[in-house]
């Protein structure tokens, strides 16, 4: 029987994406708009999907209010895990509620229709799999987990980050598996140590089960970083089976407004006269762009108001954010500082998390991160990173 | 009040006893202290009981119904007769040839209860509903078929129904409706019958709603309308865009906690389309030929009385003389109306009986009537010569909250479109309003407040202004979910009687924003129960120094006067909700509440 029921991972904050997942898990932040876990959803119920089992945790509110208990037409069931103790923790959480093989994927990372639906057809194939990998080529594998098949397709070695110089095939976070699976899931002690999916698939690999891996040429997307997604907003405006170029019918662009292709504008969104969108601006709901203000390159996330007479390059914007008038984001390149790692030269014009206040007049250097909450007075300069709920004089 | 379900099906069909309590389970926020039903085929089978719905989930024999595609159910809210296996719906004749379900009051029961008996008739409840079928079984003996019986029946009844009726080994259902709402389903497998449309929405979206003094003949294949001559009447069948699933909890505890984070989105749709910030207007397309310069009264109940006197109150700002008043008690006030007036009701459900009753008097008298409600096709939608829809989706959950939040906004908008023109700061306030409400729902310690305070005598609610019916919104969504004793007041009002029932544990709730006159007049009204060792809450927008004189502060973005309004609500919304929550109460389903209020 052809599967038509997943469970998918939404329950981690994805610290790496900080100073965005304050507020909101990591799946719902904007990928041209949508969340990242609205475009997973598009790729299952386009391969078929017909239930969906959601585990939600940090900040499930966002997910639980988003999408409600459907998606065009398949039903959503949302599971809690309640303290985020790795994946593998997290399906068990889906675990009284599955009883045959189902799919299982992660909701933070930009899967393909087409990968998920390689791993069905293999699945479909397959005959004594406890389960079934999606697997694409990529270069940053090292960055992710790395599966190594034998000739016949069977998975012979799983490991998160490689370091040695064998090819590795990425593993793609899409599963079709057995029940079965769910016993190898168990760690030794999973309340203590995160205990992954990956570790679990280990296991069953050693017991001896057959695991398979299925190489896909479709696309995969993960957004490490913040500045990654302008990124994948770009990746999927150009794709045709990413996002179409689109301006809502509920949005108001003034007539003297000039929108360069492609963009994405929301509903209710407000282009004041004479300002310039796009190209590669992607505006989420009840943004304002003021009058003579120009966005480009640019993922300006709901309710932020750009003030006139602004520029905004290179920027990504959380929710609520007041770019005051006449400040300017100049665009990168330049040497973004998380934590202790300096990453140089990246794409990033600025990144200002959810309600950054700005009076107005202020400059900001390539590659700044700026909090929650922050506060900048009107004509500073800031560059480097600012904690939330400062106030820079 | 209460809930009525039918259903007719085909061959195809489901169960009847599957279709009816799905369907009474999607009503039991009508009303729910007990609940029947009664499947006619092959032979009359009554099931009913006492409590949750349940209960008679427990005692129907599903097996013994299984392939019987005819039934009627009824969820029932007392007013005649305490909840009861016998006072629970439905009623039977003395020989159970018909079993009846009735939302409603009968005026006359008493009456006609007494000839009943004087002729021999033993009641078995106390409700005023069981005349009804004693009347049907009194024509039936008489030789009349089942439809001439059920009209002469129902002709002898004086005030307000929806009934339904159904005869023993025939497989149709009867009804008739006045001034209480019923909707007719039309599906693939069958013909569905309910008071609201969630009790059959997941079937068909396909429906016809009654109108006052219809009857209607249901079968498997349709509806058949007449009139009380017994004349055939077309009511048009309309396409409903409800999503069936949003009336789930979707993961939330409460359907309450869902909809109350809901109201980013719900107030979006409030918004959208209705507000062209480039050229600083508001449009209500569906109000363009209300045309409005006279006076105003509102007439509302409960949760939107409240929204009616922020909506009057931000109407007078406008300059426009606007008043509200309580529709129950609109008739008694003796309210002068006329031609000049326009007259608007608030009401979600748009069939609130008191609500209804102040829009017909107020039309009798001339005035023009203008309802605003969150459900298209409701009795006050039609009945109305203007509807303003607040588009707040579907809400389940008996006490208020993204209802109130979009009838606010509603009012709001509805300002602006019958007095002055919006400034560029009022526009964008209003659309900073629903980012402003998620910027809340994230940052909020309402539950810490709500723990610190769950074993109060009694909580109190201050504001001025705007934040006047909203002290009272929050003191009314305490009391009903909390069953706690909570009071809202106009601060001014406080030293004029209620201080004497501040102590140390009744915590005053202090709505303060801006940094204006109105703030430090309610600042000094927060000295006075500071003085008097009551813990103080204040809600605020930390423009005042109103935080020096609170034990516990609810933060809300700076905003205006009104969107701080609303704001302000959201913080209290929570706060009971957490109160309720760490007492157990059910949140839902509040103890002798109902949602839909249709009786008088």
């Amino acid at each position: 029987m052809p599967i038509r029921s997943a469970v998918v991972l939404a329950a981690g904050e994805g610290a790496r994406l900080r100073p965005l997942t304050k507020h909101r898990p990591k799946p719902m932040l904007p990928a041209a708009t949508k969340p990242i876990l609205e475009h997973v959803f598009d790729a299952l119920v386009d391969a078929g999907i017909t239930e969906i089992t959601v585990v939600v945790g940090y900040g499930r509110t966002h997910v639980q209010s988003h999408f409600g208990s459907t998606y065009r037409d398949a039903a959503l069931e949302y599971v809690v895990q309640d303290k985020q103790l790795g994946s593998g923790h997290a399906l068990l959480a889906a675990e009284p509620d599955v009883s045959e093989p189902r799919l299982v994927l992660n909701g933070d990372q930009l899967v393909a229709q087409r990968i998920v639906e390689d791993v069905l057809a293999a699945y479909d194939d397959g005959d004594d799999a406890i389960a079934t990998l999606g697997l694409i080529r990529h270069e940053d594998v090292d960055e992710y987990g790395g599966v190594i098949c034998d000739g016949d397709g069977r998975v012979t070695e799983i490991v998160e980050h490689p370091g040695d110089d064998r090819t590795y095939q990425l593993n793609a976070g899409v599963y079709a598996f057995e029940p079965e699976l769910f016993e190898y899931l168990r760690g030794p002690d999973p309340q203590l140590n995160e205990y992954s999916l990956v570790d679990g698939i280990a296991n069953a690999i050693t017991a001896g089960e057959t695991v398979r891996g299925v190489t896909s040429d479709g696309v995969w997307i993960d957004a490490t970083y913040p500045w990654d997604l302008l990124d994948v907003s770009e990746a999927l405006l150009e794709r045709a089976d990413g996002v179409e170029s689109t301006v809502s019918p509920d949005a108001r662009i003034h007539e003297s407004a000039t929108i360069v292709e492609p963009v994405v504008i929301s509903a209710d969104c407000v282009v004041g006269p004479g300002s310039v969108v796009g190209p590669n601006a992607v505006l989420g709901d009840n943004v304002t762009v003021g009058a003579n203000a120009v966005v480009e390159h640019s993922v300006v996330d709901a309710d932020t108001r750009v003030g006139s007479g602004a520029t905004l390059v290179d920027c990504v914007t959380g929710r609520n954010v007041r770019v005051g008038t006449g400040s300017t984001v100049v665009g990168g390149p330049g040497d973004v500082r998380v934590g202790n790692r300096v990453h140089e030269n990246e794409q990033l014009g600025a990144l200002l998390a959810d309600r950054v206040r700005d009076g107005g007049g202020v400059t900001y250097a390539p590659g700044t991160i700026v909090g929650s909450d922050a506060v900048l007075r009107a004509g500073a300069t800031v560059r480097g990173t600012i904690d939330h709920e400062t106030e820079v004089q | 009040m209460c809930g009525i379900v039918g259903y007719v099906g085909t061959a195809a069909g489901e169960d009847a006893v599957d279709v009816v309590l799905d369907g009474l389970s999607s009503l039991e926020y009508r009303g729910y202290d007990s609940a029947g039903l009664a499947v006619p085929t092959p032979s009359m089978t009554v099931s009913k009981a006492a409590g949750e719905l349940s209960a008679l989930e427990g005692i129907v024999s599903r097996r013994e119904l299984a392939g019987e595609a005819t039934g009627i159910g009824h969820t029932r809210w007392s007013t005649h007769g305490a909840p009861s296996d016998a006072n629970a719906h439905p009623h039977c004749d003395e020989r159970e040839r018909v079993a009846v379900v009735h939302n409603g009051i009968i005026e006359n029961y008493q009456r006609l209860r007494d000839d009943l008996v004087e002729s021999g008739v033993a009641f078995r409840s106390e409700t005023d509903t069981e005349v009804v079928p004693h009347l049907i079984g009194r024509y039936l003996d008489r030789g009349a078929g089942p439809e001439e019986a059920f009209r002469l029946a129902i002709d002898q009844l004086e005030g307000s129904y929806a009934i339904a009726a159904v005869f023993e080994g025939s497989e149709t259902v009867y009804a008739a409706r006045r001034d209480s709402p019923l909707v007719v389903g039309l599906g693939e497998t069958g013909t569905y019958l309910a008071s609201d449309v969630p009790a059959f929405v997941e079937h068909t979206d396909r429906v016809c709603y009654l109108e006052d003094g219809d009857f209607a003949r249901l079968s498997a294949d349709g509806v058949v309308v007449t009139d009380g001559e017994g004349h055939r009447v077309d009511r048009p069948t309309e396409t409903i865009a409800w999503d069936p699933e949003d009336a789930e909890k979707s993961g939330y505890d409460h359907y309450m906690l869902k909809e109350i984070h809901e109201q980013p989105t719900s107030l979006r749709q409030c918004l959208r389309g209705r507000i062209d910030e480039l050229e600083g207007t508001v449009d209500l397309e569906e109000l363009d030929d209300l045309d409005h310069t006279g006076p105003i009264q509102f007439v509302a109940c409960g949760t939107s009385y409240h929204a009616a006197m922020f909506g009057a109150e931000r109407l007078r700002t406008a300059g426009v003389s606007a008043q509200a008043f309580l529709a129950s008690e609109y008739a008694s006030d003796r309210v002068p109306v006329d031609e000049s007036t326009l007259v608007i009701g608030v009401t979600q459900s748009g069939e609130t009986a008191d609500t209804l009753r102040a829009l017909r008097e107020a039309d009798r008298a001339g005035a023009t009537t203008l309802a605003v409600t969150n459900t298209v096709g409701s009795s006050a939608a039609r009945e109305c010569d203007h509807v303003l829809y607040i588009r707040a989706g579907p809400e389940i959950g008996v006490a208020a909250t993204k209802t109130f939040a979009s009838q606010q906004l509603a009012l709001a908008l509805l300002a602006f479109e019958l007095g002055d023109d919006p400034t560029r700061a009022e526009l964008e306030a209003l659309r900073d309003i629903p980012g402003q409400v998620q910027t809340i729902l994230e940052t909020t310690n309402a539950r810490s407040v709500a723990e610190a305070f769950v074993d109060a005598d009694a909580y109190f609610f201050i504001g001025r202004g705007y934040h006047y019916p909203v002290a009272l919104e929050g003191a009314l969504k305490m009391k009903e979910i909390t069953y706690r004793h909570a009071e809202g007041f106009a601060a001014g009002e406080l030293k004029h009687g209620p201080l004497a029932l501040v102590t140390e544990n009744t915590p005053v709730f202090a709505i303060v924003t801006g940094d204006g006159e109105t703030a430090r007049k309610t600042i000094g009204n927060v000295k006075e129960v500071e003085a008097r060792d009551a813990p103080v809450v204040t809600i605020t927008d930390g423009e005042s120094d109103a935080t020096r004189y609170a034990d516990h502060v609810l933060e809300i973005p700076a905003i205006d006067d009104l969107g701080a309004s609303v704001l302000a609500n959201v913080q209290l919304q929570l706060v009971a909700y957490w109160v309720a929550n760490l007492l157990g109460r059910s949140i839902d389903k509040p103890r002798n509440l109902a949602k839909s209020v249709t009786v008088e």
